[in-house]
């Protein structure tokens, strides 16, 4: 057993936090608060200068993904601005990071070295109006036409979907097999023949991210991830799973953001005489603050060295960290605007931005209550008498 | 990193967890329901080795790591054994018979250790006072030295295992005016002269340790006594901090084990409206926050005891972090494991209740919550 980091993954997180700060970190706001067409601009750079950084390619090498370091990196992404995290993982993890764990050859070296140098972006398209944690529920369907398959259906909220390159959809290729072996994945190409994407959206926070929807008029599929058919639920389970530690380094460099910046104003505003930091109502809510989002680290860490390693359990503790860390930074966003109060609630201020964001958390790729479910259901069935 | 524990490891924790499932835990409800301090269990973690588990084997001990005897710690509690009788032990054993072996002359060590380590002698160790809790510094015992002897005055009070102690490592002051440079531990032995204790209180949870107040009149207790010289009891009462912070959480983490499984086992069976109460989604949330912080709290504690295994300093910040997660989401844990089991949950006979009651602990003993909330906010304002 050992807590500690190795040198070399210290060094690599200490490297990634320095050119973060300096790059990514001042473009936040802007992003933010630009209109949809210049996030589309401003994110397209940000991700061609994580590459530059040497954000992109940590945790990637060959076949394998290295969980633990690619958490490294996207917390300090993150904390930089969680928007840029969030795009940046649709498209190296997601994306990227499907085709190398499930790809042909072919489908790997076609797409991945690009897209880890951000000269393709990509985007991972599964959820519909009707459908989240409930993916049987999909109604994307593809038939084959001669050789082609050809998709129909409508995917109304998909990261990156504006500046996409390809796409990787999940559809039903053979549906009275049901879920969990009808489903596939398919490659589309940008302005693929029957694809359209649809205006962008707009949220409440992470505003920088690219968004839009996409509808699929016998859209014409470059391939099946894989090159075979009926793998898509397993293979959709399993990238998610992985990406739960994605979320929760999105959680947790947010939650460090909104603590570094809410220590140094507690230390800053003074009332009666004495910086506010300094009275318990503040004080003990930082030392609360830093608590939970330590907490939640070690709990993301502890499910990537799971799902590294292939231990039992991995799924449930990929769970845990979600839920922990997502419900976290809601609670230290919170706190965190307590205590800059007034300098807080006016638009453009940091910690009202953090605010914004740190909700999707708890909402996306499973929200807390589908988390909680699933931890439930796998401790009761241990000790079910069958 | 590496979060695997080793099949020797994990082995001794299942070794553990069955001595204490079958020889221990049937006798907790009902010495839990006396109050007292139970000799039989005593014994029965005496002859398993439980109380000498970090001593050397030249003093009967077993030379195991601060990681297992946390495992060892987690794996009584997730057995059913109380917590009063593994405060027992941690007083004891840690906090006592520990630290005469850290800082202790080669005659202490020899004289006290082995009785200790077997469990014939118990151990306590006697800081707080009714004036000076998580302030340490301000304690008002005073120790005068008289010839080749000091002459101790003052009380203790809330001190584990003092009813019971055949040895106790005892903080004075051997001069105000250095403050907590004059802090001073003493080894004193029961029967000496002006040492009494008081009647065992009546607590709220973990009723099987015993714990009363002492009481110092011209207690004199020789010079040869001192432990780890005079002005050096302030460090000594810091490194218990290390302990506290791992080894004595332990067990709370395997309480909160062994109320995860009673409650997953109970909401299976229980029907309510002709179908398992599993079924509800209240109850089923309720299982999914017990096994998160148990994954939660278990990192927390084993990263402060690999930390201390690795030679490293304590880190005040996770130190903290280990002690105010285990204390406040514990007992909100502990009273959802209460509320599952409804009408019987409140009944003593089921554990949830006893554990309900014991978790309190961890939020108030070796330094409140607040007190760690106040370490960790001051580190940050720093």
């Amino acid at each position: 057993m050992d807590y500690q980091l190795s040198p070399l993954e210290v060094k690599m997180q200490q490297d990634l936090a320095a050119f973060c700060r300096t790059e990514i970190a001042p473009r936040a706001k802007m992003l933010d608060s630009s209109s949809r067409p210049g996030v589309c601009t401003y994110m397209k750079e940000n991700l061609k200068m994580l590459f530059r950084g040497g954000c992109l390619e940590a945790g990637h090498i060959g076949d394998v993904i290295d969980l633990i370091a690619v958490y490294l990196a996207g917390e300090e992404i993150a904390k930089a601005c969680p928007a840029t995290f969030l795009s940046a993982r649709a498209s190296t993890f997601l994306c990227a990071g499907a085709l190398r764990l499930f790809g042909a050859p072919d489908q790997k070296q076609r797409y991945i070295p690009d897209l880890m140098k951000a000269e393709l972006v990509g985007a991972f398209a599964y959820s519909e109006e009707q459908a989240g944690s409930d993916m049987a529920a999909i109604t994307t369907v593809a038939h084959k036409d001669g050789k082609t398959w050809r998709l129909n259906g409508d995917k109304n909220i998909v990261i990156n979907a504006p500046i996409a390159d390809v796409f990787l959809v999940l559809a039903y290729s053979e549906k009275d097999a049901g879920a969990e072996s009808g489903m596939s994945i398919f490659i589309c190409d940008k302005g693929a023949e029957g694809s359209r994407i649809g205006e962008p959206v707009e949220t409440m926070g992470l505003r920088g991210v690219p968004l839009a929807g996409i509808s699929m008029n016998d859209c014409v599929a470059a391939g099946i991830l894989g090159d075979t058919p009926g793998k898509g639920y397993e293979q959709v389970t399993r990238i998610l799973t992985m990406g739960k530690v994605g979320i929760a380094a999105l959680c947790v460099g947010i939650g460090t953001a909104c603590t570094e910046i809410s220590v140094k104003h507690a230390k800053e505003r003074k009332a009666f005489g004495k910086p506010i930091g300094l009275y318990q109502d503040v004080g003990f809510r930082l030392a609360d603050m830093f608590t939970i989002n330590d907490l939640g680290r070690m709990l993301a860490l502890r499910a990537a060295w799971a799902i590294n390693t292939g231990e039992f359990e991995a799924d449930i503790l990929a769970a845990s960290a979600k839920l922990f860390a997502s419900e976290a930074v809601t609670k230290i966003a919170n706190w965190g605007m307590q205590i800059f109060a007034g300098h807080g609630y006016v638009a453009g201020s940091d910690i009202e931005r953090f605010y914004r964001d740190a909700k999707f958390g708890e909402i996306c790729e499973g929200a807390s209550e589908i988390q909680r479910s699933l931890i439930a259901r796998s401790e009761l069935d241990k000790f079910l008498q069958r | 990193m590496d979060f695997s524990l080793s099949q020797e490891q994990r082995m001794f924790r299942e070794t553990v967890y069955r001595y204490g499932r079958d020889e221990i835990a049937p006798l907790c409800e009902e010495a839990d329901l006396k109050g007292e301090f139970s000799f039989e269990i005593w014994r029965k973690l005496a002859s398993f080795g439980i109380l000498g588990l970090p001593l050397p084997e030249e003093f009967g001990g077993s030379a195991a790591n601060i990681l297992t005897c946390c495992l060892a710690g987690e794996a009584l509690g997730h057995a059913g054994v109380d917590g009063g009788s593994l405060l027992a032990w941690g007083a004891h054993t840690y906090l006592c018979a520990h630290n005469i072996y850290a800082f202790g002359t080669e005659d202490q060590k020899r004289k006290y250790v082995p009785k200790l380590a077997s469990g014939d002698w118990i151990g306590c160790m006697g800081l707080t006072e009714p004036g000076a809790g998580s302030d340490a510094a301000s304690l008002s015992t005073t120790a005068v030295k008289k010839g080749d002897r000091y002459v101790l005055n003052g009380s203790k009070t809330f001190i584990t295992n003092a009813p019971v102690a055949d040895v106790m490592v005892v903080f004075a002051n051997v001069n105000k005016a250095r403050k907590h440079e004059g802090i001073t531990a003493f080894i004193i032995e029961k029967g000496t002269p002006g040492l009494t204790t008081g009647k065992p209180f009546h607590k709220m949870g973990c009723k099987c340790s015993s714990t009363s107040e002492i009481f110092l009149a011209d207690c004199e207790v020789p010079e040869e006594n001192i432990l780890g010289g005079e002005g050096k009891g302030w460090f000594i009462a810091l490194s218990g901090v290390e302990w506290d912070r791992c080894t004595l959480l332990s067990p709370m983490l395997g309480a909160a084990i062994n109320n995860l499984e009673s409650c997953a086992r109970y909401a299976n069976e229980r029907h309510q409206f002709g179908r398992p109460i599993r079924n509800f989604q209240a109850i089923q949330h309720r299982i999914a926050d017990m096994k998160v912080f148990v994954e939660a709290v278990r990192l927390a504690v084993y990263r402060v005891a690999s930390a201390k295994d690795n030679g490293q300093m304590l880190n005040p910040l996770q130190a903290a972090v280990s002690k105010v997660y285990a204390g406040d989401r514990g007992f909100d844990m502990a009273s959802e494991a209460v509320q599952i089991f409804g009408g019987y949950g409140f009944m003593h006979e089921y554990p949830v209740e006893r554990n309900f009651r014991d978790s309190k602990l961890a939020a108030i003993g070796g330094g409140t919550s607040d007190i760690m909330r106040m370490i960790v906010s001051r580190i940050m304002m720093m």
